[in-house]
């Protein structure tokens, strides 16, 4: 089963993050394809870019994105997606994403994921401005599921239900991130099942995978771990309903050794594999 | 203004979490904030944010609230580690929190968020050593522009071999983009560089005029210490001021700065081999 977008299954990638670049540059790890921060990329002609450039032209890369703000009510950055589109065309990216969040309003950044309160309003906004977007890069948005710490009281539907709709009004795709999912499960006490399930599985083109730390009261998407078993299990599920999807281990605090976590991102072939061949019997 | 179902609407929440988000207080001061309130009108924290389960709602926007400061911090301190070393890590909250309600960032990149830090440490009251820090956050700031600028190819040796002998007196020499000339009032390249290297016998941090070049080669940032005869030669060939020139107003400062012919020759070596220069012009 593919998705509707035609994306490619690139296969079990790991983030491009500068602590690996003389490990990249010297060993040419077998890596599937690569994940990069697009704003790490978009203002610099120095060695990150140097380097992009030469993991590009041995490498799928995917551009992710944490800066589109997608669902603020400020106006698009049109200079950001210029910039962003020119990236992508540069290292050929297979495809564009971003979260569903706002990062800031009346011109500040916060330079965080803020969530979005579920309501009509808010689905009518964003999905206009994924399909303004997509218009501008010439190609399908795709939008992450965040992982969040609030919930709203005016939202009137679950994010799962809101994804899919916004996914389906402005025909973007989807990247999943079950970790994201496994966190504001936690936070906001939904089963993370049910929200997997809800998922237009042909919409999906890529998942993220990842650690976090729990507090204890709450859980904090840190991506500074291994992924737990519970995140494990909720990928195979998932996997069963979309088949085989590219997917990507993130790490981004107390990074370990490029090995350790390319190991990490390999798990999830297999659970993949396992995922694909018990839905196919 | 409401949303059409009846709640608080889209702009409006989202002014007022960004309120509450960025105050520099705790999260009951950041709510009870004359802004939060103004954002909010006269909805209470409780209409927008529902409790989870183990939090109230204060404590959930909180979250993102202690969040937002350390973001800040790491940004800050992956351009300014020297800065934040000498101050320490208390007075460095301390200037990064002054600093971003200042200056918050207004850009989608973090690239941006020091541009205005060297000037800012200059004046923030609490700096022990005001013109020092200003000297140390100017030359991180230098190297972090470095590393960043456009790629500019310097000139190859062919193109310097290519330059008639007779022609140097008139030649204009263009630096790359990747360079910065610097002046300061303490010898901050050197503190700078025993805290990179994790030595703590730090230089002594008395006043001493010092000068550095900065460039990017083979996408790594060089600092290269120079003599005040070397800076003001340099100072004078990268304002657009013709090889003989330059060198005549160099010989012509006399006494200790100027420089000996031999020198020249040897920074002249130096700064080509270094590929501070991308162009050489003979008109």
């Amino acid at each position: 089963m593919g998705n509707r977008f035609q994306f490619p299954d690139l296969g079990v990638g790991v983030g491009l993050r500068t602590v690996h670049f003389g490990h990249i540059l010297e060993k040419w790890p077998k890596v599937d394809w690569f994940e990069v921060i697009s704003e790490n990329f978009m203002d610099t002609e120095g060695r990150p870019l140097w380097v992009l450039d030469r993991v590009a032209e041995r490498y799928p890369v995917v551009l992710h994105g944490v800066s589109m703000s997608i669902g603020s009510t400020d106006p698009l950055d049109r200079a950001y997606l210029k910039k962003l589109k020119a990236l992508g065309k540069r290292v050929r990216a297979h495809w564009i994403s971003d979260h569903l969040c706002w990062t800031g309003v009346a011109g500040r950044n916060v330079h965080d994921l803020l969530p979005m309160p579920y309501t009509e309003e808010a689905l009518r906004h964003t999905a206009a401005r994924v399909r303004q977007v997509s218009e501008i890069l010439e190609r399908p948005l795709v939008l992450e599921n965040p992982s969040s710490y609030v919930e709203f009281k005016d939202s009137t539907m679950t994010e799962w239900d809101f994804l899919t709709r916004l996914a389906e009004e402005s025909d973007c795709g989807l990247l999943l991130d079950v970790n994201n999912v496994y966190v504001s499960s936690f936070n906001h006490s939904f089963d993370p099942k049910e929200y997997v399930d809800g998922i237009p599985a042909d919409r999906v083109v890529q998942y993220h995978l990842a650690g976090h730390t729990n507090k204890g009261t709450h859980i904090v998407d840190t991506h500074s771990d291994h992924a737990i078993q519970e995140v494990w299990d909720l990928y195979g599920r998932s996997c069963r309903r979309t088949g085989n999807v590219a997917t990507l281990y993130e790490w981004d605090e107390n990074i370990p050794e490029f090995e350790v976590m390319h190991a990490e991102a390999l798990k999830a072939g297999a659970f993949r594999e396992q995922a694909v061949l018990a839905a196919a019997r | 203004m409401k949303n059409p179902a009846g709640g608080v609407s889209l702009p409006r929440m989202q002014r007022w979490m960004q309120e509450v988000v960025v105050h520099p207080g705790d999260i009951a001061e950041a709510v009870a904030s004359p802004s939060a309130r103004k954002a909010l009108g006269r909805a209470a924290i409780e209409d927008v944010i529902l409790p989870s389960r183990t939090l109230e709602p204060a404590d959930r926007v909180g979250i993102y609230q202690g969040m937002y400061l350390m973001r800040m911090e790491e940004a800050l301190e992956s351009d300014y580690p020297g800065l934040k070393h000498l101050l320490g890590g208390h007075a460095w909250s301390a200037l990064v929190r002054d600093y971003v309600a200042a200056h918050p960032s207004v850009t989608y990149t973090l690239n941006r968020l020091g541009d205005h830090f060297s000037d800012f440490v200059a004046k923030w009251p609490g700096a022990k050593r005001p013109e020092l820090c200003h000297d140390l956050a100017r030359l991180e700031l230098a190297m972090a522009e470095v590393f960043d600028a456009p790629q500019t190819e310097p000139l190859s040796d062919a193109e310097i071999a290519a330059v008639p002998p007779e022609s140097w007196e008139r030649a204009r020499l263009a630096p790359i983009e990747a360079f910065r000339l610097l002046s300061f009032h303490y010898p901050v390249n050197a503190y700078l560089q025993s805290v990179r290297d994790e030595d703590h016998n730090h230089p002594d941090l008395k006043r001493k005029d010092t000068y550095i070049a900065i460039y990017r080669r083979d996408y790594s940032v060089w600092r290269h210490d120079l003599s005040q005869a070397a800076f003001d030669l340099l100072t004078d060939l990268v304002a657009g001021k013709p090889l003989g020139k330059a060198v005549a107003a160099a010989l012509a400062r006399g006494g200790k700065r100027a420089p000996t012919t031999d020198q020249l020759f040897r920074w002249f070596r130096e700064w080509a081999a270094g590929g501070v220069f991308k162009s050489v012009r003979l008109r």
